[in-house]
């Protein structure tokens, strides 16, 4: 090949590949303009927002402040003075973490036990179309139409309580006006409103697993218990990994749940991160400080998102 | 040439539909408040507006009484809006929003505008000595009782000079549990329970001192466990509205604020409610003056992105004013403005209780402000507000509420 | 080993004990599936009272009377007619703009050659872990910036370019084989031909998916109109819902009415379109 014929072959090749690229570019724009605009922007903004004080007003008010606002968040000077158990106890952002956490650790495993149940029934009955819908149902249902059916069926002569009475049970209170029923009122609408979605990947999961493994325990004499718990259980693994880490990261963001049926109370018993950033942002009007807020939910998110990463393949089943 | 004429006729026509609707397009003031639906004197105070000032229209925002500290601040915060005037609930809210830059200063305005009828109250308005609202309303706390009741349990009705105490043991009298009736009624706010610590007094919720509480929350737990009163943790998981609980009939007093007045006058005459009422001035503490209540202001500022500033002056000047005064207490409000007419107006507002008992009632001795304006006055409510619900909720007891109120307000300025 | 293998066959072959099992399976089912409805069952039982019988001892499941005007009563109260009218508008246009960029982006990623495609590929994953709670304030602050403040647009805009679209159809377009469109580029198809004649029919499945995914999701938003809208005649079912709580907090039966109705138009699209919502989420295993 001559040279010249090289050069103009590069040359048709790069024109090319400018052409190409033009067109990726032509399909990417819609999408990636509004991405852009209302997604990427938003979150550089966001880190760069928790270095500033900003209480509203015009935006010559930005002032620099560097870390203070993660100083005031962490209410740094009084833990350095009374201990870490200020922070936790005390300190709104310690309060509303530590009920975050408290409403993960509980919802969590108890949307697993409910999913997984519904969905070994479910499984074992061909055609049951029918409850597959009704348990899904809750999960496409609004959430200010069943938040209010729930926070009226626990109220103190509600349904709820005429059956807690009935047991035997002396409890005649409001659950969303008492500390500790609240944050279970708002677990049980949390894994009632769930648990059909994550049935639906557990029922994939479970239709996933080959019959011959089944059929080799059961060769091999084990009973039903052993089979669940010796092939069910480590085939379902994977899934059972990647459901607790989607749903560590929708407890953290909960928000809809608190903000219609207890926003918050009572005192700050059921206050919890999105809620704590909300009141920051939009009520006390403390932008820089809702950042920084912002910035530990993000970063436990990220962590939780990296974990997943990095163990997906000490979990994958290849 | 026909072409021409149709043409030309199209044209016309065309000026005409677009020059219409500009000459007779009038003037529109957007004033940002809450709950227009369903308050009279906002209704009221429009009608009187426009009916005085032909050209110009009044348009409410509305926005849930619940949702204001959220909303208002969100609608300030846009670099583009355009209302013109934004009412004033609570006065920290405005201090705030000074310091933003979203209230236009009064000054080019407030030369020659006489004020003498605010007795002073339009001093919270007012930063540095620049004038940055006209208060238009000013409530105080009265005792609403119902007649009915009282007059099936055979009592006396409530006089201008009664106690605490007196008040509790007539709230446990009225109570009558085979026919549902019950004594007293608290909504869930802090204020209801607990606001009576500062009338009469130097005292103010911003002190950081809440010792003062104790009686009135010891109070409050005695009738509630007495059933003189609907239980706290089931009105805040109903949500029942303080007007629906009385105007149901079967609550023989409710502490309220003013406003309320209107409410009932308004739903009485609409068919909504049917019951004998009368008001009486709130209890008073042992050592405090009769007649000595608490109460808040209501005022209005021009937003500092307004375009029609002097038009927003003139409706806020207006509506503070004698006759805008006259507009609010036609439906029963109380307006800042008080002059001999104004209470005339109050008291002979259709539907006003006509005896001398509840005409009385209009002429607190004092009234302090529900909160002073303070430093960190948001985050010193936000406190108070926690621990109140869990006393009210009995998660704790009150002297706990109160240790942990004294000792959180305390951190907040070390 | 001899008796287990025995045992076993007993009980393969034991009709009685099999049958029984099936039954005790579905008498669970269905008992569970009567505690996952009684809130729904309770709804509309409490729509049909009056309201001092909503709370009455003991409860009622069916009213004495049916009081069918409270649902008259609602729509003369609120203005549900706009609130739907206004949920129903954002969630059409945030659906269809969804659909469409989010495909066309997935095409560009999943079989175009350009530079930065990795990297820009890299952002729109990196955002999807990013929640949105995390940038809602200066995203919000942006807002009143353009003017989108208490409009519908606000929420278009919020809803309708999410990266998680874009990874959905992306990793659908990965499983179609390239070899098609080779051989359409080679047939002459330009890459837009090859979209529209190629990938869109073969993706129908991952689209509905995409689709409903998306119309249940901004039907059902709370957060975001709760912060961008304020006039009533702007609000969506589920604000105006709230509002309308606000307003009548004691009136149950009214409210109850008024919650049936904002979750019946979301029910039927379920219901008619289930099959791709719950295949969509069993093969993509992904939340919106």
């Amino acid at each position: 090949m001559s040279q010249a014929k090289v050069k103009k072959a590069r040359y048709r090749m790069g024109r090319m590949e400018r052409k190409n690229t033009l067109i990726a570019y032509s399909f990417l724009a819609p999408n990636f303009i509004g991405f852009a605009v209302f997604t990427l922007v938003p979150v550089i903004c966001a880190i760069a927002l928790s270095l500033f004080e900003w209480n509203g007003g015009d935006i010559s008010k930005l002032r620099f402040v560097g870390l203070e606002n993660y100083g005031t968040i962490f209410a740094v000077k009084k833990v350095a003075e009374k201990g870490l158990g200020y922070f936790f106890n005390r300190s709104d952002l310690g309060i509303s973490l530590r009920n975050t956490v408290v409403y993960t650790a509980v919802t969590v495993p108890l949307t697993i036990v409910c999913a997984l149940a519904l969905a070994i029934l479910l499984n074992k009955i061909r055609g049951a179309m029918a409850f597959r819908t009704i348990f899904f149902f809750p999960y496409v249902s609004s959430m200010v139409a069943i938040c209010v059916c729930w926070s009226f069926m626990m109220m103190r002569d509600g349904p709820i309580n005429q059956v807690i009475m009935f047991l035997g049970i002396n409890f005649n209170k409001s659950w969303t006006a008492d500390s500790t029923m609240a944050m279970w009122a708002i677990i049980l609408v949390s894994v009632w409103r769930n648990m059909g979605y994550y049935m639906v990947l557990y029922l994939a999961a479970l239709q996933g697993i080959p019959r011959e493994l089944m059929e080799a325990a059961t060769v091999d004499g084990a009973n039903k218990w052993q089979q669940f718990r010796n092939v069910t259980l480590p085939q379902l693994k994977p899934t059972t990994f990647f459901v607790s880490v989607m749903m560590v990261i929708s407890c953290f963001k909960i928000f809809d749940v608190v903000a219609i049926m207890t926003d918050g109370g009572p005192g700050r018993s059921t206050k919890m991160l999105v809620t704590y950033i909300y009141d920051e942002a939009f009520t006390k009007i403390r932008y820089g400080s809702a950042s920084a807020i912002a910035m530990v939910l993000l970063v436990i998110v990220l962590g939780v998102t990296v974990i997943q990463f990095s163990s997906e393949k000490k979990f994958s089943n290849d | 040439m026909k072409k021409m004429l149709s043409v030309l006729l199209a044209a016309l026509m065309m000026v005409s539909l677009l020059a219409v609707p500009a000459l007779a397009e009038d003037q529109v003031l957007t004033v940002v408040t809450w709950d227009a639906t369903t308050t009279p004197y906002l209704t009221a105070q429009k009608e009187a507006f426009e009916a005085s000032h032909p050209g110009v229209k009044i348009e409410y925002i509305d926005v849930d009484a619940a949702d204001w500290p959220t909303k208002a601040p969100s609608i300030l915060a846009q670099p583009n809006d355009k209302s013109d005037v934004f009412m004033i609930k609570e006065i920290d809210q405005l201090i705030n929003w000074q310091a933003q830059g979203y209230a236009a200063p009064l000054t080019d305005y407030i030369d020659g505008y006489d004020m003498s009828g605010f007795l002073g109250t339009e001093a919270n308005y007012a930063v540095d000595g620049v004038q940055y609202a006209i208060p238009f309303r000013s409530d105080f706390w009265v005792l609403f009782y119902n007649k009915d009741l009282f007059d099936a349990a055979g009592v006396a009705y409530p006089t201008n000079d009664l106690t605490w105490d007196q008040y509790a043991e007539l709230a446990k009298k009225l109570t009558d549990k085979d026919k549902g009736v019950y004594g007293t009624h608290y909504h869930t706010w802090l204020s209801t329970v607990v606001n009576w610590a500062v009338c009469g007094t130097d005292y103010t919720l911003a002190d950081g001192k809440y010792d003062n509480l104790l009686y009135f929350y010891k109070l409050y737990q005695d009738l509630e466990d007495s059933g003189a009163c609907m239980a706290y943790d089931e009105l805040k998981a109903s949500g029942l509205k303080y007007a629906a609980a009385f105007e149901n009939g079967n609550v023989a007093m409710l502490p309220m604020g003013y406003w309320l007045v209107s409410t009932v006058i308004g739903d009485i005459k609409a068919g909504n409610a049917s019951l004998n009422w009368g008001i009486a001035a709130v209890p008073h503490a042992d050592g405090v003056a009769a007649g000595s209540s608490f109460g808040n202001l209501t005022g209005a500022m021009i937003s500092a992105k307004s375009e029609q500033k002097d038009l927003a002056w003139e409706y806020i000047s207006w509506l503070g004013g004698p006759e805008g005064a006259k507009a609010t207490a036609s439906v029963g409000a109380r307006p800042a403005w008080v002059s001999a007419e104004v209470a005339d107006v109050m008291a002979s507002v259709d539907g006003f209780p006509a005896d001398e008992n509840s005409k009385g009632a209009l002429l607190p001795a004092s009234v302090a402000m529900e909160w002073p304006v303070a430093d960190k006055v948001a985050d010193i409510k936000t406190i108070v507000n926690d621990e109140h619900s869990l006393i009210m909720a009995r998660e704790i007891t009150p002297e706990e509420g109160i240790e942990e109120m004294n000792e959180r307000v305390a951190e907040l300025f070390n | 080993m001899e008796s287990v293998v025995h045992t076993r066959e007993i009980r393969k072959d034991n009709p009685v004990l099999r049958a029984v099992l099936r039954a005790v399976i579905w008498i669970m089912l269905i008992a569970l599936a009567a505690v996952t409805l009684i809130p729904f069952a309770w709804m509309i039982s409490s729509s049909l009272k009056l309201d001092r019988e909503v709370f009455a001892f003991p409860m009622r499941w069916i009213p004495e009377t049916f009081h069918w005007e409270n649902y008259a009563q609602i729509w003369e109260r609120v203005p549900l007619l706009t609130y739907f009218k206004n949920t129903a508008f954002i969630a059409v246009v945030v659906t269809i703009l969804q659909t469409l960029t989010s495909s066309f982006a997935a095409y560009a990623f999943a079989k175009l050659n350009f530079r930065g495609r990795d990297f820009l590929f890299l952002c729109y994953i990196g955002t999807i872990a990013v929640p949105w709670q995390a940038y809602m304030l200066p995203q919000f602050i942006m807002m009143g910036y353009i003017g989108l403040y208490d409009t519908p647009w606000a929420m278009v805009a919020l809803q309708a370019f999410s990266a998680f679209g874009v990874f959905l159809i992306r990793q659908f377009y990965r499983s179609i084989p390239t070899e098609l469109c080779e051989a359409a580029r080679l047939d002459g198809l330009s890459e837009y031909g090859i979209w529209a004649r190629i990938m869109l029919p073969l993706s129908k499945a991952a689209i509905a998916t995409l689709v409903i995914f998306t119309f249940v999701n901004t039907w059902n938003d709370f957060m975001g109109p709760m912060i961008y809208l304020t006039r009533d005649e702007n609000k969506t079912i589920q604000v105006g819902l709230r509002r309308f709580i606000q307003q009548y907090s004691s009136d149950y039966h009214l409210i109850m009415a008024a919650s049936l109705c904002s979750l019946l138009p979301v029910s039927v699209v379920f219901l008619f379109l289930q099959r791709y919502f719950i295949e969509g989420i069993a093969t993509s295993g992904l939340k919106g």
